[in-house]
This record gives C-alpha cells, sequence and structure tokens, in this order.
C-alpha cells in the first residue's frame, strides 16, 4: 500500500502545474474545473460517475463501439466510438479496469460530427464504456476487450 | 522552433472536414518504474482543442490511458477553405499548437 500513497502524492504534485480552477461539481459543470475532485483520479468505475454527477445512464444501441475483441498489445488499442443519438454534445470513454478508469471526455462543437477515434492504454482485459451525453441526459454503452499483454506498468 | 509535435491532415469529403492528427508524446501514466525501480513521474496531455476558422469543433480531456503518440480522428461539417488549428496541453503545462489550411500536408 506504500507505493498506492507515493503515487497519489505524486500524482497530486503533476496535477497543480494544470490546476484550472476550483468548484464543486454539479452535473451540468465542465469536470476539468473541479480540481478537487478530479474524475481523472477516481479509482473506480462507480467514483467516476459519482464525480461526473451521473446516475442510471440509460442503454443505448445508438452508440456504437468499434473495439477489438483481443487486443495483443494493451499498450496501443484503437478504439472507435460514434453516437447516432440526435445532439450529442459528449463523449466520454471509461476502461473500467484501468487504475483511473476514466481515460477521455470529448466536447463537440456545434458543427462536429459525434464520432471519434483514439488509441487508448489497457492493462488488462476490461470493458470500454461510453458515455454520450445529449441534452441532459446520460447514455451508455460497453464493449469488452480482451489484452493478452498489459499496457500500463510493465 | 524544433519540428511540430503535431502531425495533422485534413481532408473535404464533401462537406465534412475529415481531420486526422498524430501527436509525439511520451503520455506516462506515472504509474511506471524504471530500471531502478524509480516511479517514472506521470507526464501525459490533458488538453486538446481543435479549431475550425478560430472556432472549437472538438475539446479533449485526456488522462495517461491514452496511448504513447496519441493519434486522433473525427469530422466535422465544414468547407475546403477553413483552417484547422489542432493545439494540446499536458500536465506539466508544455503545449505545442499546429495550423493547416484543408488538404495542406
Amino acid at each position: 500500500m506504500k507505493r498506492r500513497s507515493f503515487l497519489k502524492s505524486t500524482m497530486a504534485a503533476g496535477a497543480t502545474g494544470v490546476a484550472v480552477g476550483m468548484g464543486v461539481l454539479s452535473p451540468n459543470m465542465a469536470f476539468a474545473e473541479a480540481h478537487g475532485k478530479d474524475p481523472f483520479k477516481a479509482k473506480s468505475v462507480d467514483d467516476v460517475l459519482k464525480m461526473l454527477g451521473i446516475s442510471d445512464p440509460a442503454t443505448s444501441d445508438k452508440i456504437k463501439i468499434k473495439a477489438p475483441e483481443i487486443a495483443e498489445n494493451g499498450a496501443v488499442v484503437p478504439v472507435g466510438i460514434t453516437s447516432e443519438i440526435e445532439g450529442t454534445t459528449e463523449i466520454i470513454i471509461i476502461t473500467a479496469n484501468n487504475p483511473t478508469p476514466l481515460a477521455a471526455k470529448y466536447t463537440f462543437g456545434e458543427r462536429a460530427i459525434p464520432a471519434i477515434k483514439s488509441r487508448f492504454k489497457m492493462g488488462k482485459t476490461t470493458d470500454v464504456i461510453a458515455l454520450v451525453k445529449a441534452g441532459d441526459k446520460f447514455y451508455t454503452a460497453k464493449a469488452n476487450v480482451k489484452v493478452t499483454k498489459g499496457g500500463c506498468g510493465g | 522552433m524544433a519540428k511540430s509535435t503535431i502531425k495533422l491532415r485534413t481532408k473535404d469529403k464533401k462537406g465534412k472536414i475529415q481531420v486526422k492528427a498524430l501527436i509525439t508524446h511520451p503520455m506516462e501514466t506515472g504509474l511506471r518504474k524504471d530500471k531502478k525501480g524509480k516511479v517514472i513521474p506521470a507526464h501525459y496531455i490533458n488538453k486538446v482543442v481543435v479549431e475550425a476558422n478560430g472556432k472549437a469543433v472538438l475539446n479533449a480531456d485526456w488522462s495517461g490511458s491514452i496511448s504513447k503518440n496519441p493519434f486522433l480522428s473525427f469530422k466535422y461539417t465544414g468547407s475546403k477553405d477553413d483552417t484547422v488549428k489542432l493545439s494540446w496541453e499536458d500536465n506539466t503545462g508544455k503545449s505545442d499548437s499546429l495550423e493547416k489550411k484543408i488538404g495542406e500536408k
């Protein structure tokens, strides 16, 4: 457990340089501002959802996750997420089994098409959870990626 | 200035502009250790902004869970005369940006 606390302190130190501002997290607030309760530092999926102010997102088949079933190299896993939900403004990607599950948040401008491709690290076999914000509502979908070689630590 | 850390390719596909970007960055999570067992400090991009003609089309908040030398691809509705600008910032306060016209290599 020594390692954990050490990590925490180093991460906290690293984060001071980018502190955007302080603020209490509320569901409609951009969470990047909530430095004190940064969801990017949350250790479990439940905590991430709590910090983002999301409860019971509806499962939707209009969210398409394109991810490999088996990833040989967890350091580089290409994932594509497309939302066909009208009025999509945000796509949040969570890799459930990573030490810090919240991987990325994309906020779309008016003209952007809500589809995104990126490459992720996955420490081990994990669920990839996509959360889509449209209007005030959140929708979710997930896919499982089996990782044969981890991408975190190592 | 040194060579840009950003590779940016844009393409007009019948009114939909495809933006592809590759950023050179170590993306250290802060969880890895070096050979001596010392933890390598976290060093990752946590903010990426893509603007078209000065207006943001995509804001990305990233964590260390994004792979090394991150790749990003998306589309937006625009015109072939647009100028696309991508900028990033990492957790140590470093940043870079690159601006290109659609289709410019």
